[in-house]
């Protein structure tokens, strides 16, 4: 059986620096690894990136993130990540990456994702350049996620993004502003690849359960929702 | 009117807290801020930023803080 810890929208900043690094005393003892749904900082600036690693560094497991829109505010992303890479977190932005946990191999592959809405209810790649550029960065995502996906030679398969896969963790939200918080591509490409479970963050004010149409568990994980530390999700046999 | 400024308020939580997820209200002459943060700076910085594009209403700050607790529990997904 796999323990998988998970928490997104750290949003940290200098002035709560060290504040949340004390709730993960004894992670080791409760999962096998952890994952960040995105949103680390506040304003996507470096110092607030610096803020994070020193957050989730050497936490005696491993410790696999994605970005968030927060994080890129500042245009400073690709900074971040090196100083979240150069703390040992592995950062994934429409890739993938295998965990060996006690004989078993995990494998998650995510990125930030993007919005665009829901089945029935969403933009499509019609009209103007900045409709099709908006739709365009989803679907380009949703392409290589799925890529990523397939590509995992693994024993329990993860999906881990910042936007949403489902409407049914948004739960809260208001309804007007859902396409700005998922698409359905994720999910399809959840599907297609048969996970085990798929995280996301970014949702607030939504639910942490939900289901993709293909039956693959989907849980919000972002810090106002879940209100402690990490949520642990076991998955597998024991 | 008092939705533009519900709007305005809105946009300068974004541009200057950048926090997205606060509900404006402007009733009378009262500015309502609801929602839930990471901080008490964050509410402090949100209030400030309501008050600076409020044009001289009053602010009344109903933001709190997201408690976050030890972790507990595990959900079995098999
Ligand atoms: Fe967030
Ligand atoms: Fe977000």
């Amino acid at each position: 059986m796999i323990r998988v810890a998970a928490v997104g929208d750290l949003h940290v900043g200098p002035e709560v620096a060290g504040a949340y690094r004390e709730r993960l005393t004894g992670l080791p003892d409760h999962a096998d690894l952890l994952l960040v749904a995105g949103d680390l900082t506040r304003h996507g600036t470096v110092e607030e990136g610096k803020v994070a690693a020193e957050e989730l560094h050497d936490l005696g497991v491993p410790v696999i993130t994605v970005l968030g829109n927060h994080d890129y505010h500042s245009d400073q992303q690709d900074d971040i990540t090196r100083v979240l890479e150069d703390a040992g977190i592995t950062v994934l932005e429409g890739e993938g990456t295998t965990v060996e946990c006690g004989g078993t191999c995990v494998g998650i592959a995510g990125g930030k994702g993007f919005g665009g809405g829901f089945a029935g209810r969403c933009a499509s790649d019609f009209g103007e350049p900045e409709m099709k550029a908006f739709v365009g960065h989803t679907k380009a995502f949703a392409e290589r996620l799925g890529t990523a996906l397939l590509g995992l030679d693994c024993d329990t398969r993860i999906c881990l993004t910042h936007y949403s896969p489902v409407e049914e963790t948004l739960s809260g939200e208001p309804p007007e502003i859902y396409p700005f918080l998922g698409s359905y591509l994720i999910a399809e490409a959840i599907d297609a690849s048969g996970c085990d479970l798929a995280v996301h963050g970014h949702a607030h004010k939504g639910s942490e359960k939900g289901v993709t149409p293909g039956g693959v568990r989907v849980r919000n994980v972002a810090l106002p929702v879940i209100q402690q530390a990490y949520a642990v999700y076991c998955l597998g046999a024991e | 009117m008092s939705e533009y400024l519900a709007a305005h308020i809105q946009e300068r939580l974004a541009a200057r807290a950048h926090e997205l997820g606060i509900k404006v209200e402007v009733r009378d002459d009262v500015v309502y801020l609801h929602g839930q943060v990471a901080s008490v700076e964050q509410c402090h910085q949100i209030e400030e930023a309501a008050r600076m594009a409020a044009e001289g209403r009053r602010v009344c700050n109903e933001v709190s803080v997201v408690p976050v607790r030890e972790p507990g529990g595990e959900e079995r997904l098999s």
